[in-house]
């Protein structure tokens, strides 16, 4: 099935030189691999970005199929090793310069998703560069794999720290059709779709381009390093899938209701289908339909009788929905490119099997650093601005004891004993630079 | 109450408590000292006001902080600002509209050469920041404008330059601290309903 736009106008942003994650859309199935590398020599990790920058896929024609794409992400401790000039580094945002970890107040990562349970190398200073490979067949994924790694091999002065597979159908370990919903981005020729409204300014997810103010965002310097550039935001987390399943069997007592109550966090049914489109029983015909799934609003549902207020997808990106505090949604728009990893969980288990399973959260946006702090600390972890006082995101906040999820209705639900459903293992902020921008990189600073 | 028996309700008190108060305000008279004594062996009652910090600066009780910043006028900014207020009769109405505002004031001091900008928020005050320079521009710059050296809503520096006015609170009370003013507004929503009902009911 295809859920994603074409290319029917004339593109005008430069997407020859912006990188390809910007703009095309994951596979489906999907393959593919995080891997993160430490740099030990400035000038070793700079040869490195020399070799590597023929195999990272730019975004022109971002909607024609190609088997795999490479995209590569830096950290700002990764440019610091890259020996970057101090007046560069000095121009990158404040909270992007000091990290997630050091940020994990303002992202409300605390207890179970703080820094310190995080796995390696994730907050550890020595994350210095992404590169995922993301592919539609298995022999594309090894082959882009085998290819960066061949470099890798070339270049001493460089380590691989980690590299995590991920994999899916297009459904996450929890059965629900995820990453369909994507903003239309004004420039990148993008058909529009049903439900897509205005496109969004260019530069809320290039930098260089006009964003929502009028006015480009600021941007590192010098233009060559910043232009066509944006941010990237990673955050891994482990689903516990079972202990879902478990909350809707002890508070659900049939499958159709253990159905909705499902639907009702996560605000779609598993096949995608929007409870704002079909209120009572999932209608695949919907989820499969790209110019439908998300062709819907919730200005006509104030109260979250269909939506709930706090659902996953309606928190998340409340399109129309009137906010209890002055917010411009349009700035709060991220693309997602997130992956998962591990084998689904049937609905029906309820026990844990121990099992690496989850799902990697990608953002990218010129804002995306900002954007996930304010998501984290807004939307995610308080219900304050849908007036929902301290209840948090059904899916994603980190729940505390005695947590609850309001269904609305006549009369409303209270569902007690909500848990955090997705523990963080880790993440980290990341810049991700135009294609002459990894040129510019891999060129010995000239002060 | 007789000193003796004031005395005697000091001595009542936590040993932890009565050192803590002996120690900084050994000088002030008993019924003093019993009263802030008592407030502090209160710990429910303390720890529901606990006072945090509200990001960079400022004081937060619960969910509200405050803000409270001197800024140094350019000249003739008292005098338009001034004119602006009158046009609305002092009434900033619309600024409900923001959801996260408790209150705000606007004062001229030293002959019209400083402006204090003193409010109580919910939050944290900057992660709406942005959403004022795409949804409120004009009215953020109309009103800060008259601020020398404003470096406009737009400016990635706005941030830093509000801060660079802030002066923190040393104290900060708020008599519901877990009360947003979205929080507030639902619970007028829904004594609105209980009172109809009862009305309806009789």
């Amino acid at each position: 099935m295809d859920l994603f736009r074409r290319l029917t106008r004339r593109p005008t942003l430069e997407l020859d030189d912006i990188q390809a994650a910007v703009l095309r859309s994951r596979p489906e199935p999907y393959y593919g691999t995080h891997a993160i590398l430490e740099i030990t020599d400035a000038a070793l990790g700079r040869e490195l970005l020399r070799r590597l920058s023929p195999r990272i896929t730019s975004a022109a024609r971002w909607d024609e199929p190609v088997p795999a794409w490479t995209m590569l992400a830096i950290s700002y401790p990764g440019l610091v090793a890259l020996g970057v000039p101090e007046s560069s580094l000095a121009s990158f945002p404040a909270n992007f310069r000091a990290g997630m970890a050091a940020r994990a107040e303002r992202l409300r990562d605390t207890g179970p998703n703080a820094p310190e349970h995080w796995e390696f190398p994730f907050g550890t200073g020595r994350a210095h560069l992404a590169i995922s490979v993301y592919a539609d067949s298995e022999q594309a994924w090894q082959a882009a794999v085998e290819g960066y790694a061949r470099e890798l091999d070339q270049v001493p002065g460089v380590r691989l720290l980690s590299h995590q597979d991920f994999g899916a159908t297009g459904f996450n370990v929890f059965g629900y059709r995820d990453g369909f919903a994507q903003p239309a981005v004004e420039g990148s020729g993008a058909e529009t779709m049903p439900g897509d409204g205005r496109p969004i300014r260019p530069g809320e997810f290039v930098l260089g381009y006009p964003s929502e103010t009028g006015q480009p965002l600021p941007m590192p310097s010098p233009d060559v390093l910043g232009r066509n550039g944006t941010f990237v935001v990673f955050r891994k987390y482990h689903s516990h899938v079972a202990a879902f399943n478990r909350f809707l069997h002890d508070h659900a007592g049939t499958p159709q209701e253990r159905d909705l109550l499902g639907a009702k966090l996560v605000g779609r049914w598993r096949s995608g289908a929007p409870l704002a489109l079909s209120p009572d029983r999932d209608d695949p015909a919907i989820g499969d339909d790209p110019t439908r799934l998300n062709d819907f609003t919730y200005s006509g549902d104030p109260r979250g009788l269909r939506t709930p207020l706090g659902a996953h997808t309606r928190r998340m990106n409340p399109r129309d929905a009137k906010l209890a505090i002055l917010t411009d949604t349009r700035i709060r728009r991220i693309i997602r490119r997130g992956t998962s990893y591990g084998d689904p969980v049937a609905e029906d288990v309820t026990r844990d099997d121990g099992k690496s399973r989850g799902l990697d959260f990608i953002a990218i946006s010129a804002r995306a650093v900002d954007t996930v702090e304010f998501l984290q600390s807004e939307w995610v972890n308080s219900g304050n601005f849908v007036g929902l006082d301290k209840e948090k995101d059904p899916l994603i906040s980190r729940q505390d004891d005695g947590a609850r999820f309001t269904v609305p209705g006549t009369p409303p639900r209270r569902v007690q004993g909500i848990q955090s459903f997705n523990t963080l293992l880790g993440g980290e902020y990341f810049f991700m630079p135009s294609l002459s921008a990894i040129a510019w990189l891999s060129r010995e600073p000239s002060t | 109450m007789s000193q003796q028996s004031l005395e005697q309700r000091f001595q009542g008190l936590p040993a932890t408590v009565r050192q803590k108060v002996d120690a900084v305000i050994d000088d002030a008279k008993v019924a003093l000292k019993v009263r802030v004594g008592e407030l502090l062996a209160d710990k429910d009652e303390v720890a529901e006001h606990a006072v945090t910090t509200a990001g960079r600066v400022g004081a937060k009780s619960g969910e509200v902080s405050e803000l409270t910043a001197i800024m140094p006028l350019k000249p003739g900014g008292a005098e338009r600002l001034r004119k602006f207020f009158k046009l609305v009769d002092g009434n900033l109405a619309g600024a409900g509209d923001v959801g996260t505002l408790h209150n705000m004031r606007f004062v001229f001091l030293d002959g019209d050469t400083k402006l204090l900008f003193a409010t109580a928020y919910d939050g944290e005050w900057d992660p709406y920041i942005d959403d004022f320079a795409t949804k409120i521009p004009e009215m953020m710059d109309h009103l800060f404008g008259n601020v020398e050296g404003w470096p406009g809503i737009h400016s990635p520096e706005v941030k830093d330059f509000i801060v660079q006015y802030q002066l923190p609170a040393e104290a900060w009370f708020v008599a519901h601290p877990n009360l947003t003013v979205a929080g507030a507004t639902r619970l007028k929503r829904l004594d609105r309903t209980v009172q109809s009902f009862l009305t309806e009911l009789n």
